[in-house]
């Protein structure tokens, strides 16, 4: 009879989440294995996107010494808002964006994975590469006590494993942690472009000065067709990640092909300049879990916890979901370690992670913003209508020179209630307001 | 609000005027942009039923997929190029008749992104 493979402890896939725990357990000495179904890491994540540095700092203080691959600072940021064939920006630049190091950093997750999960190698966990975990091993009283992986004899045994297996929460689901698979309407799909351009042609098309500035925007408007969707545009150094994101459910009941909407986006002729002669790296999708709070699985068990997009860590409006996973990874591993220096792994010593969770802005925005899917499926009109109506109220306002200001109003006016009568306008500014606020 | 599911799923339409605005893309000319290690072995995608595609009046997997997995051959069967599969899982939960089998690649399979 062979020996049984065992670890301390096991994670289940290299991501943001997985490799920040496996970097924390290591560090404090304990045995990890880090399984990834890739290649290598990276390879099959693909995000907006954006990593932000209070997170990776919280993992890993001094990651500026190691070089972390990371593409531009975000210096401005905002919302971009598409008319028919206008644009109106509103973005901010300077003040808290303008620290150093920046909040958040542009990056392709191929690149940064890889960093991510060497950090963790370097303090000692052991990376199972190409390898897919497909279940657990269970104790006669459902304590989890290791996986099996896909390979001959692919039991790996540890007193405690991390979930970090990304979207599709299939293992979670096979746990029972979760009732449901996700549901069309909660998620989005997601798709973009990376797209080459010359650095300085990136420069001089947002007004960046160097390489050292770089622009996160969210699009909203003309291009979801008037539908719930985002799009979204983020500089790299030579290159631009372009895409949108839409709930899966729309796309199904409408038959809307993800790669023609986007290339409708990019089509606009606001947008068209900015990708204009820019080549094509690399197209994609990935599922994002936008259920939130109401979607999230029972966080734990005995011998398992989950983190980031499994157990739905995402904030829809902000677009956080890195920084939570990272964290969430963390928290997962410290928990862990407790239970490791004293032994115990039931699921009552699982249940701090969750304390720890509330600790955080994790789990209180995620409660805080859980009506905010639901608000923009009831509310189309903050996709469709109200962009529409900026580039209109600010072109009107902008050209009307020579008519009375009277008839200018006037015509503000109608532009929206054209679209939208004014008391139900107001409506929808307060069920916004209780949507992010959680009242 | 849940999708509806089976044979009460409805398809919806865009307004005419809307629906010529979006371009006609052929799929393969973004494929060619992204890496993968192909299992010829094994597909992790398949169809449940074949018969229940047939119901299957408004066939959504051949318009959602983001990268043109599901196909109609000649006979109207539905063909699945999972090779060209980037792993998202949209089949696996939109398909209105939950048809569509799906599991991750093998270890070391699949999609292998060089950006993302």
């Amino acid at each position: 009879m062979t020996e049984k493979i065992r670890f301390d402890a096991i994670v289940v896939g290299a991501g943001l989440a997985g490799s920040a725990a496996a970097m924390v357990m290591a560090r404090a000495g304990m045995n990890v294995a880090l399984v990834e179904r890739g290649k290598e890491p990276g390879g099959k994540n693909y995000f907006g996107g954006a990593i932000y540095t209070h997170a990776i700092e919280e993992v890993l203080p001094d990651y500026r010494d190691r070089r972390p691959p990371l593409e531009r600072p975000v210096t401005e940021a905002g919302f971009w808002f598409l008319g028919k064939d206008g644009l109106t920006k509103m973005t901010v630049q300077g003040g808290p964006l303008n620290r150093e190091p920046a909040d958040a950093y542009t990056a392709l997750r191929a690149h940064f994975d890889p960093w991510w999960a060497k950090q963790a190698q370097d303090v000692g966990a052991f990376l199972i590469p190409k390898t897919t975990v497909v279940d657990f091993i269970r104790a006669a009283d459902g304590q989890v006590i290791g996986v099996v992986t896909d390979r001959p004899q692919g039991e790996i045994y540890a007193p405690v494993v991390i979930i970090s297996e990304g979207v599709n929460n299939l293992l979670t689901q096979k746990l029972g942690l979760i009732d449901h698979d996700l549901e069309p309407a909660h998620v989005a799909l997601a798709f973009k472009q990376v797209i080459a351009l010359p650095m300085e042609e990136i420069n001089n098309r947002f007004g960046l000065p160097d390489d050292g500035h770089g622009l996160a925007v969210s699009v909203l408007g003309d291009l979801s067709l008037g539908l719930p969707g985002m799009g979204f545009v983020y500089t790299n150094k030579k290159s631009l990640s372009v895409g949108m994101g839409v709930m899966l459910d729309v796309l199904a009941e409408y038959r809307l092909k993800p790669y023609e909407l986007l290339q409708r986006y990019l089509q606009h002729p606001a947008i068209a300049p900015l990708v204009k002669d820019g080549q094509l790296l690399e197209y994609g999708a990935h599922l994002i879990p936008e259920g939130g709070y109401r979607d999230m699985p029972k966080l734990y068990t005995g011998g398992a916890m989950v983190v980031g997009d499994a157990a739905a860590m995402v904030n829809a409006l902000h677009w956080e979901g890195t920084n939570m996973a990272i964290i969430a990874g963390k928290l997962a591993a410290e928990t862990a370690i407790e239970a490791h220096n004293v032994g115990d792994f039931s699921e009552r010593a699982m249940a701090r992670y969750e304390e720890k969770l509330w600790d955080t802005f994790i789990l209180q925005d995620l409660k805080q913003y859980r009506n905010f899917s639901r608000f923009l499926e009831k509310h189309p009109q903050f996709m469709d209508v109200y962009p529409n109506f900026v580039n209109d109220a600010l072109g009107t306002f902008f050209t009307s020179y020579g008519k009375p200001k009277k008839e200018l109003f006037r015509e503000l006016k109608g532009a929206l209630t054209s679209r939208r009568p004014l008391l139900k306008a107001v409506g929808d500014m307060i069920s916004m307001a209780r949507a992010v606020m959680g009242w | 609000m849940a999708m509806k599911r089976g044979d009460a799923f409805v398809g919806k339409e865009l307004p005419e005027e809307v629906k010529k605005t979006i371009p006609r893309v052929y799929v393969d000319d973004l494929l060619i942009s992204l890496k993968y290690y192909v299992d010829e072995e094994q597909s992790h995608l398949w169809i449940k039923e074949p018969e229940t595609c047939n119901r299957c009046q408004y066939k959504p997997c051949l318009s959602f997929c983001p990268v043109g997995v599901y196909t109609l051959d000649n006979e109207g069967k539905i063909q699945v190029a999972y090779q060209a599969c980037v792993e998202c899982g949209s089949c696996r939960v939109a398909c209105p008749y939950n048809n569509i089998g799906w599991k991750l690649p093998r270890g070391g399979f699949g999609v292998a992104y060089k950006f993302g």
